[in-house]
């Protein structure tokens, strides 16, 4: 919805620009042919939403906003969708005049100051048109009433709008308000809209209007056609009605109360369904986002049998590689834009290669010599961990950073009223990735039959010529590597901040010693069991609830099963 | 040779300690603040702003009584976000350090825990922090936001705009919890049903509001809905990245949290917080020459931390995009109030000093305070609206708001006595 009107804004822009270009000879030719009051009525607009932006009080502000719902003026249009989206300014001085900015730039990025009156170029003394760069302007502010206010004059004009979402928004924006008037615009919109959703909710706004009808026989039709509709948005609507109705029968007629509860008893199944469908795909998500951080985990320990206390703090580092990577990116491509959303790609090359080289540099510095004992190797590396924290914190400081989404990966898109929110969706697809390149790696290369060798019986694998020292550096380089990339998808999800790996690690921890230690159908199974009974528990027992019940049936399931979903029998965990 | 250069030398730091010992006499000060752990993002900034306003206040010829001037001379001690440790701290500073007054604490559970230190040994503690009430000791003054100067206001303003539907979600502490608990009698007295209300709390550390949003999302699917946030600290990103990317923004259901001020910012993906609302007794944008004043010369102080007329050594300030917020400005007040106050009984005696607080009044950022018998503040409380930058849009003000730590006394009758 936000990137529809970003859309719409510029394409309102240089549409007025265009037109008045044209307009102003033209209107000065046929002048004699325009209805004068025509004329009258439009500058009258423009002068009410230059006073409307001038003005220092919020409800006269309003009050002159909604006056102008019926100019049919693209200036006005065009200036009241750069005030809401804080494009509009005002110039400095002694007289204030509010102007937009042309939307072609100069090779500086500065652009002319279009006057909201009348369109024209701003002019210096000299005559020359004035240049702004829109970095250094401060935009004229709004309040959120006021936008409300400024939106539903727009939503108006967006009935008329290209993009077809900006219409549907339009149209369900305009139903809630259940506001007879509206009608007007709402039904001859209907009968020439062609896309289906948009008529959809076109149709959904007129029924919802409709059931506030006074009119027995528009209230039943328009019961039935939102119970056709399925529409989510007016059960509310529906469920007063019904409560209202029930109470009073009389006013409302034993059939409306009959139609108004079986509408509701429809939509309710059809959420249900909804629900069900969404829970599928949040416990998906959540499962996805466990197994990409336990993954590499599940390599380092599960495989090797480190207890690798840091790897939190490698997947910290990854996160830390993706907020450098952005930053260079905003450097070189400016803060949005196509170069910039390509930075999350790199910055998952990085953080694997940075992460990687981390725990190159563990195993080479530390791990190596403590192969044989394991409890010291915990103590050891969760000393790295503190010290890779406290380095952290005092290079970036002890406050989180922000990371950015790119535009791709924000927002989300809805299919019969679930939603999917496309960094989810990325999260899935990449731990999708992860675990099959991981497979394949396993049982499909040379390193991997060494891995899979040194795992069984480390004595042997040496014996037939496998060099065990390189193989470990490799694995523990890679599950770096993995835990690295994990970082760099947990920080399109929540902090990035120095304790980011400690959040993490007992979740880890969980999964890969719940899957079964040195398996990877069981670290896949564990994250997909946890995450799905998580989001099934949650909207039950609450999201504190929920998780303690999870870790609770997590400990007895392990009382039962010690050895985890699949047991591996291997010398060199036994041994 | 050698020793008569270092006998010379002693004798010359004698004449020195002497001197200044003669100029000017000390008053130490106790601060409680977490410097490390996970409270120390928030609560460091508290302890630069009091060491600047101690500074400020030794600039203006320190505190003075009995003729003389005293000039404050801070104790810094570290509770490291450890519950006990404050505790611990609180004892050293009132039994060792002998201070005359303690400013510190951020969260209710490390107030909860020294309370008892400073009932017993009858110290004095001042608290900048927004909280949840119910609580009174003669040894706490509270500057900090009781529930009718923040919460309150806050849903009386959405419900002025036509709010009907209140999702309250919180961080699982007691704070939250108790904040609900009074809204929830709050707005039913206001004619909202309970089946308009909802009541959710997270875990701290909390990163997976999928389930939560998609709530939110239902929630709102009438229209005419809000939310009212308690969550705290750093839980608030992934909440608010999942709250946009469902498409919900600002005009279809705005959130006000309670426990994000200008200094959270910091740390926060601004773009997804735009719009959303807050509710302090100080905001960095007010425009008073007073705020002017505060935050150019708190600025200014950071550039060369000291504190003026003690040879305290100020370090570790981090000077990067600071900016001012309610619970520093809170901090700041209760130096001054406790300065005027020592001057007006011209004592550090606790019992005196407790007296001569009741009606001190000071002239601050965001309008005057007036400190009343129940310890807590007349303030002027502010909804702001968040913009891009970092800062609040001031929409609407409310002046001289009584803070009240009861709820009793401040929910209408009938349903006070109903819970």
């Amino acid at each position: 919805m936000r990137e529809g009107e970003r859309d719409a804004a510029p394409s309102f822009l240089s549409m007025g620009k265009r037109n008045l270009t044209r307009a102003l000879p033209l209107a000065a030719a046929v002048l004699a042919l325009m209805s004068a009051q025509r004329t009258f009525a439009d500058s009258a607009a423009r002068t009410n939403l230059i006073r409307a932006v001038l003005s220092e009080d919020n409800s006269e502000q309003i009050a002159l906003v909604k006056k102008l719902i019926d100019a049919d003026d693209v200036v006005v249009a065009q200036g009241l969708a750069a005030w809401r989206l804080g494009s509009l300014y005002l110039t400095e001085g002694e007289t204030k005049i509010p102007f937009l900015l042309d939307v072609a730039l100069d090779s500086d990025g500065k652009a002319k100051g279009l006057r909201l009156l009348d369109g024209e170029p701003l002019l210096d003394q000299a005559g020359k048109p004035l240049l702004f760069s829109a970095n250094e302007l401060t935009p004229v502010d709004t309040t959120s009433k006021l936008r409300q206010a400024i939106k539903i004059a727009l939503d108006l004009y967006a009935l008329a709008n290209r993009n077809p979402k900006m219409r549907r928004d339009a149209a369900i924006k305009l139903g809630q308000e259940q506001n007879a008037d509206y009608l007007a615009y709402l039904e001859p919109r209907l009968r020439t809209e062609t896309n289906k959703e948009v008529r959809k909710a076109l149709a959904e706004a007129i029924a919802l209007t409709q059931i506030a009808s006074t009119e027995r026989a528009t209230r039943m039709a328009a019961i039935t056609r939102l119970k056709e509709l399925r529409s989510v948005n007016s059960l509310s609507f529906l469920q007063k009605l019904e409560k209202e109705s029930e109470a009073n029968p009389a006013a409302y007629g034993g059939e409306t109360v009959r139609a108004a509860h079986l509408a509701v008893k429809q939509i309710e199944d059809y959420l249900w369904w909804g629900n069900l469908f969404g829970t599928a795909f949040r416990g998906l998500s959540l499962a996805a986002v466990l197994l990409v951080v336990a993954l590499g985990l599940a390599i380092t320990f599960g495989l090797m049998g480190i207890i690798n206390m840091a790897h939190g703090e490698i997947m910290m580092v990854g996160a830390y590689a993706a907020f450098v990577v952005q930053n260079l990116f905003a450097g070189w491509f400016g803060a949005s834009g196509r170069g910039f959303d390509c930075y999350f790609i790199a910055a998952l090359v990085v953080a694997f290669v940075v992460a990687g080289l981390l725990g190159l540099l563990l195993e080479r510095g530390v791990i190596r010599f403590l192969y044989k004992r394991p409890l010291e190797s915990l103590l050891a590396t969760w000393g790295v961990s503190l010290v890779l924290q406290q380095i952290f914190r005092h290079t970036f400081g002890a406050a989180n950073v922000q990371v950015n989404s790119p535009s791709w990966l924000s927002g989300s898109f809805v299919i019969n009223d679930v939603l999917l929110a496309y960094n989810r969706l990325f999260v899935i697809g990449f731990a999708i990735f992860i675990l099959v390149a991981t497979w394949l790696l396993l049982t499909r290369t040379s390193l991997g039959l060494q891995i899979r060798a040194v795992m069984q019986n480390r004595v042997m694998a040496s014996c037939v010529g496998v060099r065990t020292d390189r193989v470990n550096m490799m694995t523990f380089t890679f599950g770096s590597g993995l835990a690295g990339m994990a970082g760099a998808c947990l920080s399109q999800l929540g902090n990035v901040g120095p304790s980011l790996g400690q959040n993490y690690i007992v979740d880890c921890f969980m999964i890969v010693v719940l899957g079964g230690v040195g398996n990877l159908p069981g670290t896949l199974s564990a994250s997909l069991g946890v995450g799905v009974t998580d989001q099934i528990l949650q909207p039950w027992l609450g999201a504190v609830m929920g998780k303690i019940t999870v870790l609770a049936a997590v400990i007895l399931f392990l009382q039962w099963r010690p050895a985890g979903l699949f047991v591996t029998r291997s010398r060199n965990l036994e041994g | 040779m050698k020793r008569h250069l270092h006998k010379l030398l002693t004798g010359v730091a004698l004449t020195v300690f002497a001197f200044t010992a003669l100029a000017a006499e000390t008053v130490k000060v106790g601060v409680l603040h977490s410097l490390s752990g996970t409270m120390a993002i928030s609560e460091t900034s508290l302890k630069d702003v009091l060491l600047f306003t101690f500074d400020e206040v030794n600039k203006s010829g320190g505190v003075k009584v009995d003729g003389k001037k005293y000039m404050i001379e801070p104790v810094i001690v570290d509770p490291a976000s450890n519950w006990p440790l404050f505790a611990e701290k609180a004892e050293e500073l009132l039994v060792k350090d002998k201070v005359a007054v303690v400013f510190g604490c951020w969260t209710s559970v490390s107030r909860k825990s020294v309370l008892p230190v400073f009932e017993r040994n009858n110290g004095m503690l001042f608290y900048p922090v927004q909280y949840e009430g119910e609580e009174l000791s003669k040894n706490i003054f509270y500057t900090a936001e009781a529930v009718n100067q923040q919460a309150i206001p806050a849903v009386d303003y959405m419900l002025a705009e036509g709010k009907k539907k209140f999702y309250l979600l919180g961080s699982d502490y007691v704070y939250p919890r108790t904040t609900n608990k009074i809204l929830k009698r709050y707005l039913r007295s206001k004619g909202i049903p309970d089946s308009d209300i909802e009541e959710i709390y997270t875990p701290f550390g909390h990163t997976d509001y999928q389930t939560i949003v998609a709530a939110i999302k239902k929630f709102t699917a009438g229209g005419k809905a809000c939310v009212i946030s308690t969550l705290n600290g750093d839980t608030n990103v992934p909440f608010f990245k999942e709250f946009a990317n469902a498409g919900l923004t600002s005009e279809t259901c705005p959130v006000v949290s309670f426990s994000i001020s200008e200094d959270e910012f910091r740390g926060l993906p601004a773009k997804d917080l735009v719009g959303h609302l807050g509710c302090w007794t100080y905001f960095m944008s007010i425009k008073t020459p007073e705020n002017k004043a505060f935050v150019s010369s708190f600025t200014k102080w950071l550039k060369d931390p000291k504190v003026s007329g003690t040879d305290y050594n100020v370090t570790g300030i981090d000077t990067k995009n600071r900016v001012t917020c309610s619970p520093m400005n809170l901090s700041r007040i209760g130096v001054h109030l406790w300065k005027q106050a020592v001057e007006k009984a011209d004592s550090f005696d606790v019992d005196k000093v407790r007296e001569a607080l009741i009606g001190q009044k000071f002239k601050g950022p965001a309008g005057e305070v007036t400190m009343q018998e129940n310890h807590h503040l007349i303030n002027n409380a502010f909804i702001g609206e968040t913009l891009a930058s970092g800062q609040f849009k001031i929409i609407k003000t409310m002046n001289n708001v009584a803070g009240e730590p009861f709820s009793d006394k401040f929910l209408p009758a009938t349903t006070a006595s109903a819970n």
